[in-house]
């Protein structure tokens, strides 16, 4: 179910990106985008009743139902470099502005 | 000496250079040229991080493939940045970064590990490219690189839930093992070809190069189409030939969009007016000729294609950009005659694009002759046409282009060459000669680059 809703969100993010000619509006379409793409990497590690993979006191038993910890690392990674690219995005978004006046790639007057 | 330390100094001599601004420049330069002299000093080995081995840690690959991509990535981004260190003293961390990024595309072994580099390594490319004052520009190449390595992840994780592992070795191994038919991994394996197909300029998935290369400078021209090309064609070809198994129907759609990348691009540069625009169309048809190359299988070749292509287009931007950016005008008309005065860059342009074109006593020759002699060997005529007819295009375009910028006229651009530039070209270009004629140590070489080289090692 899970990854019905992330594969929505790609495609989301793919029609936002395709559509909008707002600068602000494709930097917000790439987050959706990204999203989609890091709720579909944590779902692939999803197991039904699943309990978090540390060994403690109370779960000390290798036996019990983990869920997959490789995917959550890989997000943590995937979060953090889609919070790079965004600034970097914001940043360039700035200088867009100071050089065209305008967020509207069509007002822009070149492609 | 750890291969390792290609990575962490350039990324530590990043953050000290943060303090050290004034310095900046000259820690750049030390630590490229100690990156270039250190590799002397290197194993080939497998490097286990974290003393996690193979199949559950990450590691990182030091093989007689990936040592040539790291004297040649290496060599090139020194001489790129030893021409540019006054001008752009500013971005000296970035180049750092980048420099630390494409070392560890080279180096590693582990598909997500290599996502993380292709980041790594575009930040930096998109920031390098903010020198060319067109934000636009870097705004598309930034949201066409952050689609195409979220694609990448993406197929990626698909093989990660189809065959629990991220290792390339390991990976190659389990579906082999597991007797995946073609059509189960085509998906991802597409999704992964899109994503690197976006950073190595293949046709459906380029349109943020025109924006990037035709308004390039001297710098972020020759570090894009020449240093960040072979990198990515090097790791391109890593996963072409160790871990995707490309087969029937997945193979013919491949090769149907590499061989339009071709066509296309050298079709454009034929009809393209202005000197920035010809040499990245040619870029573009290039990149897909590697890709096309690896494709059949020919890795030697494919790496020596991918050296003569950085090689040639190293002396062709920084030629061409220094001129430009001089005379504040890209068009061929207006660099007429731009050779009469400047006899020496001339030779070096010229060599370059002879050997691009494919002359005889160049080192393109060399390798477009033995790829298409193992391609009539297997009985594959189509390609070779295709792979010939281009061929004649790219003669026509740069001839002609090579004919107005010696044409001697009344009215010659003015145009100096300090003496830096004009040694690094001409040593450049001596290289592609000289390589040309004397093809032993190559076609050697060549033959003995094998596809999985590091597989016995890798994964035990």
């Amino acid at each position: 179910m899970l990854q019905y809703a992330a594969i929505v969100l790609i495609m989301l993010g793919f029609y936002g990106l395709l559509t909008q000619r707002n600068i602000i509006k494709i930097i917000i379409s790439l987050n959706i985008l990204e999203l989609g793409a890091n709720l579909f990497i944590v779902s692939v590690g999803y197991v039904t009743g699943g309990i978090a993979p540390i060994f403690t006191s109370v779960n000390s038993s290798s036996h019990l139902l983990f869920v997959d910890p490789l995917p959550q690392a890989l997000v943590l990674t995937a979060i953090v470099i889609g919070v790079g690219t965004t600034a970097l995005g914001l940043a360039l978004a700035k200088n867009i502005y100071q050089k065209y006046g305008t967020f509207e790639i069509d007002e822009m007057g070149e492609e | 000496m750890s291969a390792i330390l290609l990575i962490v100094v350039p990324l530590l001599a990043a953050f000290i250079s943060i303090m050290f601004k004034k310095a900046a420049p000259y820690i750049l330069l030390l630590v490229s040229f100690a990156s270039v002299v250190s590799l002397n000093y290197m194993p080939l080995e497998v490097i286990t991080i974290g003393g996690f081995t193979a199949p559950w840690g990450i590691n990182l690959v030091l093989d007689s493939y990936s040592v040539i991509g790291l004297y040649v990535v290496n060599s090139l981004f020194f001489l790129v940045i030893s021409l540019n260190t006054v001008k752009f003293k500013k971005i000296s961390t970035i180049l750092l970064v980048s420099l630390a990024g494409l070392n560890g595309l080279l180096l590693t072994g582990d598909l997500f590990n290599l996502f993380v580099f292709i980041e790594v390594s575009g930040i930096a490319a998109y920031l390098i490219t903010t020198t060319n004052k067109e934000p636009l520009a870097t705004f598309n190449y930034l949201v066409a690189g952050t689609v195409g390595s979220s694609l990448y992840l993406l197929g990626l994780i698909m093989l990660y839930a189809m065959f629990g592992t991220l290792n390339m070795t390991d990976m190659a191994v389990r579906i082999t093992a597991s007797g995946a038919s073609a059509s189960q991994v085509a998906f991802p394996f597409l999704l992964m070809f899109i994503g690197f197909g976006v950073e190595a300029k293949l046709l459906p998935f380029n349109s943020w190069a025109k924006g990037i290369l035709a308004t390039s400078n001297k710098l972020s021209g020759p570090m894009i189409a020449s240093v960040y090309a072979a990198a990515i064609g090097f790791a391109f070809g890593r996963l072409l030939t160790s871990v995707f198994v490309f087969s029937n129907t997945l193979l013919l759609v491949v090769t149907i969009l590499v061989i339009l990348s071709i066509v296309a691009g050298e079709a454009m540069a034929f009809g393209a007016s202005k000197t920035r625009e010809i040499l990245l169309f040619s870029s573009i048809a290039q990149a897909g000729l590697v890709v096309l190359v690896f494709l059949q299988g020919y890795i030697g070749w494919g790496v020596f294609l991918i050296i003569a292509n950085a090689a040639g287009k190293l002396i062709l931007f920084v030629i061409n950009n220094h001129a430009v950016d001089e005379l504040k005008t890209d068009d061929v008309e207006d660099l007429k005659g731009l050779f009469v005065n400047n006899k020496v860059v001339g030779v070096a342009f010229t060599v370059a694009s002879l050997s691009a074109m494919g002359m005889p006593l160049f080192l393109g020759f060399v390798v477009k002759m033995n790829v298409l002699g193992m391609m009539f060997e297997e009985g594959n005529l189509l390609m070779p046409a295709i792979i010939l007819i281009t061929s004649v295009v790219e003669g026509i375009y740069f001839t002609r282009l090579l004919v107005k910028l010696w044409y001697k006229e009344d009215n010659l651009p003015k145009v100096e060459y300090d003496f830096t530039l004009k040694y690094v070209v001409i040593v450049v270009a001596m290289l592609l000669m000289a390589f040309g004629m004397y093809t032993a140590p190559i076609e050697n070489q060549a033959n003995d680059l094998g596809p999985v080289t590091f597989i016995e090692r890798g994964i035990l």
